[in-house]
């Protein structure tokens, strides 16, 4: 029986006038089903790379990522990917920008509709079918994104600092809101692999937090977080697991 | 925007009703020329099938070219420096080649006259569209490529969903400029005489041409006004909607800044009959071939993208092919240059250098007078807001008429102004010089002055800048990248005007000036044509006009758009 996902010793190098910047160094970890990983890092330590290597829209210097046993492959429809930026077709509709990945996947046009309304529903838009993206808050914009990505029913969820490009309060409501799909087993996905570089983000969200050194990324620790959900912010055990963090990366 | 439409709208109103009197009364007066003017809406359709035809090859071309250019890396290292010559030479002085070239192949048959014009437009309109698309193919955000690519839009899809959209807001501005363009090539190539055969093919352009010849003033006004009545028409209705549509497709960088819904053309058109059964009767028979072809195109991205083997082959293959093409253009075009200058030049090659140069003094002269208005003028509107409510529709719609088209007039007020002949025909070299280039000037600049923040504004203001210290420290710097950008496409039509300005005919007598331009002229049109004379001044043209493109033009812009780029 294979994880879900392996990534196996990836390591990541750009050349520019003949020399080399490795970005990433030997990373390697596992995701289960039901696993909710975030990787941490200072900014420039390669972590979204990884992430790009992990969906397959970079290939790595060497090592290897597998899906399911499988090398990954970009337009694997079992893996969904949300943008730090939202990433949404700013000429398609709320309805259509869900429905693309349906759309490639070659979903008759009644069902992709049905598919669309019911994560457009999930993550509360329902109203809003018809806006256009620039109609809407960057909150409501990073909804879009999450119920697109949801919408191809993937068994991986990957997200790309989802909530840096929020204000505070919206980041936050909509962190609640992933935690409420998350804890909803009928609705995809089987594992979420989240990168951030905001160390108590990670510890609010993750059962495991994976944590990267600076340029080149090596892994530094992979901690289980423990602690019950709902987590308190307050509590002095989630600070007491900030603080290893933050003293491991500084 | 839509009050400008508003105001447009009213500005149309004036300029019908103010047509209509005068053209009752040169009915009236001028009952011979009213008689002429019988076939003018006739004409129109004519020139405006033309235009039509060459816009939609253009448009295929630039889709094409630019999407090649942009997704494939290798074809790119050919495909770009190729655009980038084409875009900066004059096209007019290829006319002539492909005019002999078409007419002989279609036996003097008019056809082949159709498709020269046809080329020559197409000619004047792709090459900037073709950039269009690949600049906006290269810009997309890395992000929406990556969510383009993970949720499996490939193929048609990709196209259809990401890179089209994506490209609508460069193409339509640049369809609007290269509209403007073809407008100047069809009215100067519907007729002209080669060889000592007249060509002429009916048009409005060939109707000016006529009339300006004849020295028949007011057959030119009738024929100006039908040409200004189509290019306005179709800039009201359906370049300014395109235009507001278009920015639909616009990519954001600032997130949660409201842009106003803009409503589609198709709304826009709300006056029209709406024929509710014709409309179901032909989306029901279109949708499920719009389905199946969706399905169908969906299996072939399958197929196609299961067999990795196959594409790198086809690729090869295609690369191949283009590879073979390109070398042979190019060997052929090299093999008859230096055939050229293997041979002893022709004696009149000597003339090449002087004319170069006059081309050049008389380009300048022109410049000159047009930054000397334009620059005062666009800070003027820029920064008034009623300024600009009334005097930017009246600018649109004088510099929306191609120069060629107010080439009698031009003519006509020189001889009026001037003792001489000789004075007269530099005079109008260098006014129509100066028609061709201010527009661009003009236009860019206003847009420039617009583009500073109310912020910076306000703030030179609190600090009391005010008079030479406001200009010198905030407006000529914020407008330096415009104004380059005004100046590169002003120089490239005022070389691309040089055929027509300095040789024309007016009330049967030619105006000339010794130029590039002329020589041309002479090359060509001539009772016996010097191929040869042709092909050097052709490649005088060129040489001079990518020097100045590399050597000013280039690194002028780079250290501009460093130094004086309004980061918002």
């Amino acid at each position: 029986m294979h994880a879900l996902l392996e990534v196996k010793d990836v390591t990541k190098s750009y050349f520019e006038n003949g020399k080399e910047f490795k970005v990433l160094d030997l990373v390697r970890f596992d995701l289960a089903e039901r696993d909710f990983v975030c990787v941490v890092g200072p900014s420039g330590c390669g972590k979204s790379t990884l992430l790009r290597i992990i969906v397959g829209l970079d290939k790595p210097t060497s090592g290897a990522v597998l899906f399911e046993g499988e090398p990954i492959r970009a337009d694997n429809p079992q893996v969904a990917m949300v943008f730090q930026s939202f990433a949404l077709f700013p000429w398609l509709t709320v309805q259509q920008n869900v429905e693309i990945g349906l759309e490639a996947k070659g979903t008759p046009p009644e069902e992709r509709h049905r598919i669309a309304r019911k994560f457009i529903d999930a993550v509360g838009l329902t109203g809003f079918e018809d806006a256009f993206p620039r109609e809407l808050s960057g909150g409501m914009k990073q909804r879009v994104g999450i119920a697109r990505a949801l919408a191809i029913e993937p068994l991986l969820l990957c997200m790309d600092e989802p909530f840096s490009s929020l204000d505070p309060l919206t980041a936050q409501n909509l962190r609640d809101e992933i935690l409420q799909l998350w804890a909803n087993p009928d609705l995809p996905p089987k594992a979420v692999l989240m990168v951030t570089h905001a160390i108590e983000e990670a510890v609010y969200l993750a059962d495991r937090v994976i944590v990267l050194s600076s340029r080149p990324g090596r892994m530094i620790a992979e901690l289980q977080i423990d602690l019950p959900r709902p987590r308190n912010r307050k509590e002095p055990e989630f600070y007491g697991w900030v603080d290893e963090i933050y003293s491991l990366i500084v | 925007m839509r009050a400008t439409v508003r105001g447009l709208r009213r500005w149309l109103r004036y300029v019908a009703g103010v047509l209509i009197l005068a053209g009752l009364v040169v009915a009236i007066a001028f009952p011979q020329a009213a008689l002429n003017a019988i076939q003018l809406p006739l004409f129109a359709v004519f020139s405006t099938t033309r235009m039509v035809v060459a816009y939609l090859l253009s448009l295929v071309f630039a889709i094409a070219y630019g999407h090649t250019a942009a997704t494939n890396k290798r074809a790119a290292v050919v495909l770009l420096p190729v655009l980038d010559v084409l875009q900066s030479i004059p096209i007019l002085g290829f006319f002539p080649a492909a005019l002999v070239f078409f007419v002989a192949t279609f036996h003097g048959h008019p056809i082949g006259i159709e498709l020269a014009v046809v080329f020559l437009i197409f000619t004047s309109m792709s090459w900037n569209m073709a950039f269009g698309v690949y600049e906006s193919l290269t810009t997309i955000p890395q992000d929406l490529e990556a969510a383009a690519a993970s949720f499996g839009l490939r193929g048609w899809l990709r196209f259809r969903h990401l890179a089209f959209p994506a490209a609508i807001p460069k193409l339509v501005y640049n369809s609007i400029l290269s509209w403007t363009n073809g407008w100047f090539f069809l009215v100067a190539s519907e007729i002209f005489t080669a060889g000592g055969t007249e060509f002429k093919r009916p048009g409005l352009g060939a109707f000016i041409a006529v009339a300006g010849r004849n020295g028949d003033a007011a057959s030119i006004a009738i024929g100006i006004g039908v040409l200004a009545a189509v290019v306005l028409t179709l800039d009201i209705f359906l370049w300014r909607p395109l235009s507001a549509y278009s920015e639909r497709f616009r990519m954001e960088t600032v997130t949660g800044r409201e842009i106003p819904r803009v409503p589609s053309p198709y709304e826009r058109f709300r006056w029209l009959p709406r024929l509710p059964r014709l409309r179901q009767w032909t989306l029901a028979r279109l949708q499920p071939v719009a389905a199946r072809s969706h399905r169908m195109s969906l299996q072939f991205e399958r197929a196609y993208s299961g067999h990795p083997k196959v594409i790198k082959e086809v690729r090869r293959i295609d690369l191949a092919l283009f590879l073979i093409v390109f070398v042979l253009v190019v060997s052929t075009g090299l093999i008859g240059l230096a055939q050229m200058f293997l041979r002893p030049l022709p004696l009149s090659a000597a003339l090449l250098p002087t004319a170069a140069f006059l081309s050049f003094s008389r380009l300048l002269l022109a410049y000159g007078i047009a930054l000397a208005w334009t620059i005062p003028v666009a800070a003027f509107i820029g920064e008034s807001e009623r300024a600009s409510r009334y005097l930017t529709p009246a600018f649109e719609l004088f510099g929306s008429l191609p120069a060629t088209a107010l080439l009698p007039v031009i003519v006509g007020f020189a001889l009026l102004v001037t003792a001489s002949f000789g004075d007269a025909a530099q005079l109008a070299a260098v006014l129509i010089a100066l028609f061709s280039m201010q527009w661009y000037l003009l236009f860019n600049l206003i847009a420039g002055v617009r583009s500073i923040p109310d912020d910076l504004k306000e703030a030179a203001r609190s600090f009391g800048l005010r008079g030479r210290a406001y200009w010198r420290r905030l407006l000529l710097p914020a407008i330096a990248p415009s104004l380059l950008t005004g100046s590169i496409t002003a120089w490239g039509a005022g070389w691309n005007a040089l055929i027509v300005s300095e040789y024309t005919q007016y009330a049967n007598r030619p105006f000339e000036v010794p130029g590039l331009g002329s020589l041309l002229n002479h090359a060509v049109f001539d009772p016996v044509p010097d191929s040869e004379m042709l092909l050097l001044t052709i490649l005088t043209m060129i040489v001079v006009v990518l020097a100045m493109n590399k050597l000013l033009w280039r690194p002028l812009f780079r250290r501009a758009s460093q130094r004086f780029r309004l980061e918002v």
